[in-house]
């Protein structure tokens, strides 16, 4: 449906009208919340988007609804169901009791378009075995989408799916969702994920141990001892520590402190510049001495990537990504600094605002001198984005390869899973509670009424561990018994609590910004805890 | 199986008959129905309680579509209540919710009124609303969860009296305060400009014609430069004659604008100038020059793009310099300085201690390309000219006959001109400036809010609603949402009150009043019964007597201005007896006028004796871990961005520590003596009532 709040991103950014006439457009101001989070870059990612979900059940559109609303571009139901009184009763996306007797698909696009219209819903009434039975046609359909989400999907379909997604490398993401009264787990199947926004925590170097050359000559040349007051108060403690540090290596042999009482030393060094007893901006200088001593080295993490095996095979078809991270491995290799790109980012510090602001100046310039020298590291005949350059280079120190593993994989290693009862009981025995409900469906004939009893369960479960192996007691008893009393009900109040992490990683995935969730995620809303297995 | 009875199938397997049945009959109050608000709805009106009471303040915007879902384009601007009741309520026929437009902290929600709900949840976004219902739940002894995101992230706490620590037991962050004087004559960082602009300039231009001299009246007492003081009382005062041009058809436009311009940024700032002292230590601000800036010749300051060593004196020559008193903090949670009056930045603090901040910190500011429209940085005359628009755009809404505009976030005419007279300051002060979307974040105090969020924090909302419903108290947990990947919720078992709360530690008690005719002695004396001990009465803040000072005895409460709602407070004068804290309700409408015009609870509050220091020989180094602890969970994302990995040893530990702590506590003698007290209101051997004797390790 055309609406003013489908138009394309790029029609909001600074290309169009001058600022008195560019008040934002009805579709920034209804995602300003989450766009400063994720950024238009990330918005924009989540308007190309095609999802594809199985089911609509309960918990299948507590998760839609939460990708609706933030303005996922396409998203497709496959759902050969007809709405129960089960349903009325605990899915918010059917109209009560008169869409009882629909096709639940429809009913529930319908509801959810209501939410957005930019966002483009469809309803499909076939089942996802009709698909695979397709062969080439149904699997290409599938692949045809971003992601895939199922939730609880019969066990051997879920296989066969999730064999179709993880044959080929270039399949979408499959998300699993199996869920049981109080307890549930989801899984993100995906072969490799890369993350140049992650969004870390950690910030990047100052190299306050290997000053650049702007720096160290500014820091230098200031007359400290006759300086104004006012401003001896405001030099920021970067400039500071790149002074103090420099006159420590004189009298030291060029050495930095190490031990314990030079570290110490060097830090009464830095106090005995005050002038006066309350400049803070020495306390604070003192308390970020270690930057002096924590050698500005490649994080360990990144340092990994330098060895991916993509790396080595890199060809006109390799994502610019790893172009990227070729030419930060050889920038890191041949720059005699053996650092990564500086940021232009500069922490708050106790300073005045011009001094501030001159300090950011000379990062800024030095970031963007090595910026061109890491694009020089670029094959010229590939074509990366200015802006996935610039995002690449502010955010080096935390961009992340995550490789995954098939669904599913973990259940076919007996070993693995013994391994798990002793370092995290709880989250295995719901695992193994879910997988054990699974394969018992599978075993029953379809349609037929399911209560499993704690025995049958636990029979399910004993055979996908070693023989002879012993469940851990205690949980075992707390998790299978939830599934013997609640093998079906898809409780609202649990949904809505999946559809919010689900889709939150949905989001992650699609937006490759933040880190997912990696493994099974175990949630327990009994005891209220989620794990990770 | 019927319909109704299918409906209701999965709910019934889970939750037990028992609990079940008795959701159907279950009150609760739901304080707003913003982003928290809906989902809770939705969830409350799927999970079967029977009888829902909405209330909340505020109408919709278009901001709240991207997570809000109960609401659509087509209700911008309607009630959220209101809507909100309409578009839930046909999902379960069994359920009535009754939707309440209005402010929670009105006088009718009283202690009775918040006596009919069996349980209140929270889903509020402003710290002021959330102490309140906090207060208003420990008076009336209601279960109470409380709730709140910021961006990914998110918390849930159960609250009961005596049995779990309340909202206020750990203290929350005060609002930001700037001296009155950095804000209108020597900002040094981008949130001054954008303080006074929206806090200052934007009522005196457009609100209601009152004079901004309380403030200045106030630093003045409080020993701030007395010739600065008088320069601001001026300049406050000249305002009459450009509010009056722009409320003058004709007048009004961009002549209008120019005129406002030419006063702000030019003629005010040519008059601080004139005092050179202040300047002394700091660079005086650059009067802006309307017509040069409009073609182009004006020069705001020569050599700004200058060589770094230029900035401080390489020579000990200061050359340009530094504003005085500055402790930096560009990203704009500016750290106050403390001296003189204080100008209030904001009001809303999102989240419980917990959260703020690390949300905000992981946003997606400065982000690589696409930048949008508003991250666009301005000139000087972009500046100005958005100044001209903006303020002819909102002068023609006063002549259109608005009686007066306030600063707000969402309307569009008032952010620009709060950006462009922000950007414009900073320019005269040499200080950068900001893109409007920055400027809507600093000045509307915008905290990232998604869908997901919501939806995972409203499940836990009610888990923990169904615990306390089922008084399983054992079950309840803090939940706290975090950043970390491996691990997305970190839950805490519930901490004991903290014994120096100044809200859950009184002993609250209703006295139903007619305020005309009722006086504050026959009140007061009533309560107190046969206890002729030594008393302070407070109202809030204000003292209306104390053991010397009795004359308010004898007039009325009304005359007293303590009315329905407020609370009188009841404090020991040796500080030996707990405080009670007396709530006003009114009268039944068939109470005899020959009776007293007040009726006393029965029986009577009797606040427990505090215990002294010295008499307890007590466990002290694991209490003040176990306060710590707490102290430390509440504030760790906020503002070291640890997060606590569940589980972790050392928490472990602490909680073991805990438990074996209540089981020493467990002394027969000391519950005999609590219940002399009369303080012992709860059963069960794990009750955390034994903390009692902690109270007063700090006792000063």
């Amino acid at each position: 449906m055309p609406s003013e709040e489908s138009q394309d991103i790029e029609q909001a950014t600074t290309k169009i009208a001058p600022i008195t006439e560019g008040q934002p457009d009805s579709k920034t101001r209804r995602y300003d919340r989450q766009l400063r989070l994720w950024a238009a870059s990330g918005q924009s990612a989540l308007e190309s988007a095609r999802l594809l979900v199985l089911s609509s059940s309960a918990t299948s559109t507590s998760i839609l609804k939460n990708l609706v609303l933030p303005g996922i571009g396409h998203f497709t139901i496959l759902d050969d169901a007809t709405a129960t009184p089960e349903d009325a009763g605990n899915n918010f996306f059917l109209e009560g009791p008169s869409s009882i007797g629909k096709k639940r698909a429809e009913e529930a696009v319908r509801l959810l378009g209501e939410l957005n219209d930019g966002v483009d819903g469809k309803a499909d009434a076939r089942n996802v075995e009709e698909v695979l039975a397709k062969g080439v046609e149904g699997e290409e359909w599938l692949k045809a989408h971003t992601l895939v989400i199922a939730h609880n999907l019969q066990q051997s379909t879920l296989d066969q799916l999730s064999d179709v997604l993880w044959k080929d490398e270039d399949a979408p993401p499959l998300v699993v969702v199996r869920s049981a009264g109080f307890l549930a787990e989801f899984y993100i199947q995906f072969h490799e994920h890369t993350i140049i926004e992650s969004h870390s925590e950690t910030s990047p170097s100052l190299r306050i141990d290997k000053p650049f050359p702007a720096l160290l000559e500014y820091s230098l040349s200031l007359d400290f001892d006759n300086m104004d007051p006012t401003d001896h108060g405001h030099v920021p403690y970067v400039i500071i520590l790149v002074r103090a540090l420099e006159e420590w290596k004189k009298a030291h042999d060029g050495s930095p402190p190490s031990t314990y009482p030079e570290k110490q030393a060097f830090k009464k060094q830095i106090l005995a510049m005050k002038h006066k007893q309350d400049e803070e901006n020495f306390d604070e200088a003192e308390g970020q001495a270690y930057r002096c001593w924590t050698p500005t080295v490649v994080p360990s993490e990144i340092k990994a990537l330098f060895s991916d095996p993509k790396l080595a095979a890199l060809s006109a078809t390799s994502p610019p990504f790893f172009y990227l991270l070729h030419a930060l491995k050889r920038f890191v290799e041949e720059q005699p600094q053996h650092s990564l790109p500086l940021s232009n980012t500069l922490p708050d510090m106790k300073a005045s605002t011009g001094a501030y602001i001159e300090l950011q100046k000379m990062y800024k310039t030095r970031a963007e001198e090595e910026k061109s020298i890491f694009k020089s590291y670029l094959p010229a005949d590939v074509e990366v984005d200015e802006s996935m350059l610039d995002a690449f280079v502010k955010n080096v120190h935390a961009v992340k390869v995550m490789r995954g593993k098939q669904w599913g994989a973990v259940d076919k290693e007996p070993k693995t899973l013994a391994n798990f009862i002793q370092t995290s009981p709880k989250q295995l025995a719901i695992h193994l509670a879910l997988s054990a409900l699974a394969n018992l469906i599978t075993k029953q004939q379809p349609n037929a009424p399911l209560t499993p009893t704690i025995e049958s369960l636990t029979v399910e479960a004993q055979a996908l561990l070693p023989s002879g192996t012993e469940l851990p007691e205690e949980e075992w008893a707390n998790a299978v018994g939830e599934l013997a009393r609640a093998p079906t009900a898809d409780l609202p109040n649990t949904a809505a609590l999946l559809g919010g992490l689900v889709a939150q990683e949905v989001i992650k995935m699609v937006t490759k910004q933040y880190v997912p969730i990696e493994n099974y995620c175990v949630v327990d809303l009994i005891e209220t805890w989620t794990g990770i297995l | 199986m019927s319909t109704a009875k299918a409906r209701t199938a999965h709910a019934k397997a889970i939750l037990g008959p028992q609990l079940h049945d008795q959701l159907a009959n279950t009150k609760v109050l739901l304080v707003g129905a913003g982003g928290i608000g809906c989902e809770l709805l939705k969830n409350i009106v799927l999970t079967g309680f029977g009888h829902i009471t909405l209330l909340d303040l505020d109408t919709i915007d278009l901001s709240n579509l991207n997570r809000q879902f109960l609401f659509r384009k087509k209700d911008v601007k309607q009630s959220k209540a209101i809507i909100a009741a309409q578009t839930a309520a046909p999902f379960n026929p069994n359920v009535r919710i009754t939707p309440i437009h209005g402010n929670i902290k009105e006088p009718q929600y009283d202690i009775e009124w918040f006596q009919q709900f069996d349980i209140v949840l929270n889903a509020l976004d402003n710290l002021d609303a959330r102490r309140h219902v906090n207060k208003m739940c420990m008076a009336a002894q209601v279960p109470l969860v409380e709730s709140g995101t910021a961006g990914y992230l998110g918390q849930v706490q159960p609250l009961l009296k005596d049995r779990t620590e309340c909202f206020d037991c750990i203290p929350k962050p005060t609002p930001k305060t700037f001296p009155v004087c950095t804000i209108r004559s020597t900002p040094s960082q981008p949130i001054h400009c954008i303080v006074w602009s929206k806090s200052y300039l934007v009522g005196q231009l457009f609100g209601e014609d009152e004079d901004a001299s309380g403030e200045l009246d106030e630093a003045e007492q409080q020993g701030e430069n007395a010739q600065e003081i008088a320069t601001l009382r001026k300049e406050a005062q000249a305002f009459k004659a450009v509010r009056q041009a722009l409320r003058t058809p004709g007048a009004g436009g961009a002549d209008a604008a120019k005129l406002v311009f030419q006063k702000v940024f030019n003629a005010d700032i040519k008059n601080l100038l004139i005092m050179t002292d202040m300047w002394r230590s700091r660079a005086p601000p650059v009067p802006l020059d309307f017509d040069t800036i409009v073609d182009g010749t004006f020069e705001l300051r020569k050599d700004t793009g200058s060589a770094p060593a230029a900035f401080f004196a390489v020579n000990g020559v200061a050359k340009a310099q530094a504003n005085g008193a500055e402790k930096a903090n560009r990203s704009g949670n500016g750290n106050a300085v403390a001296s003189g009056s204080k100008v209030p930045v904001e009001k809303e603090v999102p989240v419980a201690a917990t959260t703020n901040g690390n949300g905000i910190g992981s946003n997606a500011n400065g982000q690589a390309a696409p930048a949008l429209k508003d991250q666009k940085a301005l000139s000087l005359k972009d500046n100005l000219e958005l100044f001209v628009a903006s303020t002819t755009r909102l002068a023609s809404r006063l002549q259109n006959g608005e009686e007066s505009i306030a600063f707000d976030k969402d309307d569009d005419d008032t952010l620009d001109f709060v950006t462009a007279a922000s950007n414009l300051r900073s320019a005269a002060y040499g200080i950068e400036g900001k893109t409007r979307w920055e400027v809507k974040e600093m000045a509307g105090n915008i905290i990232p809010a998604i869908a997901t969020t919501n939806a995972i924090i409203s499940g836990l909302i009610v888990l923990q609603a169904l615990h306390l419903l089922r008084k399983s108290y054992n079950e309840l947990r803090n939940v706290h949402l975090q950043f970390k990947p491996a691990v997305p919720l970190s839950t805490i078992k519930l901490s004991p009150p903290n014994q120096q709360c100044g809200v859950c530690r009184d002993t609250y008690a209703s006295v139903l009043c007619d305020p005309v005719r009722a006086t504050l002695g026959a009140v007061v004396k009533g309560i107190m019964g046969d206890d002729g001990r030594e008393i302070s009465v407070y109202e809030d803040q204000r003292v209306l007597s104390d053991p010397d000072w009795e004359d308010n005895f004898e007039r009325t409460l009304e005359s007293l201005n303590v009315t329905r709602g407020k609370f009188l407070t009841i404090v020991d004068e040796e500080g030996e007896v707990g405080t009670i804290a007396v709530g006003l309700g009114v009268l039944p409408p068939n109470h005899p006028y020959t009776e007293p015009p007040f009726i006393l609870p029965s029986p009577l509050p009797k606040p427990p004796k505090k215990i002294k220091p010295a008499a307890i020989p007590l466990p002290e180094t694991p209490q003040r871990t176990s306060l710590k602890r707490a102290r430390s969970l509440d504030l760790q994302e906020d503002e070291n961005g640890v997060i606590e990995i569940e589980p972790t040893p050392k928490k472990q530990k602490l909680e073991s520590n805990k438990r074996k702590l209540n089981e020493d506590e467990q002394s027969p003698s000391k519950r005999r003596k609590l219940e002399k007290d009369g303080l012992l209101l709860m059963d069960g051997a794990q009750d955390n009532l034994e903390q009692e004797d902690f109270i007063v390790i700090d006792d000063d």
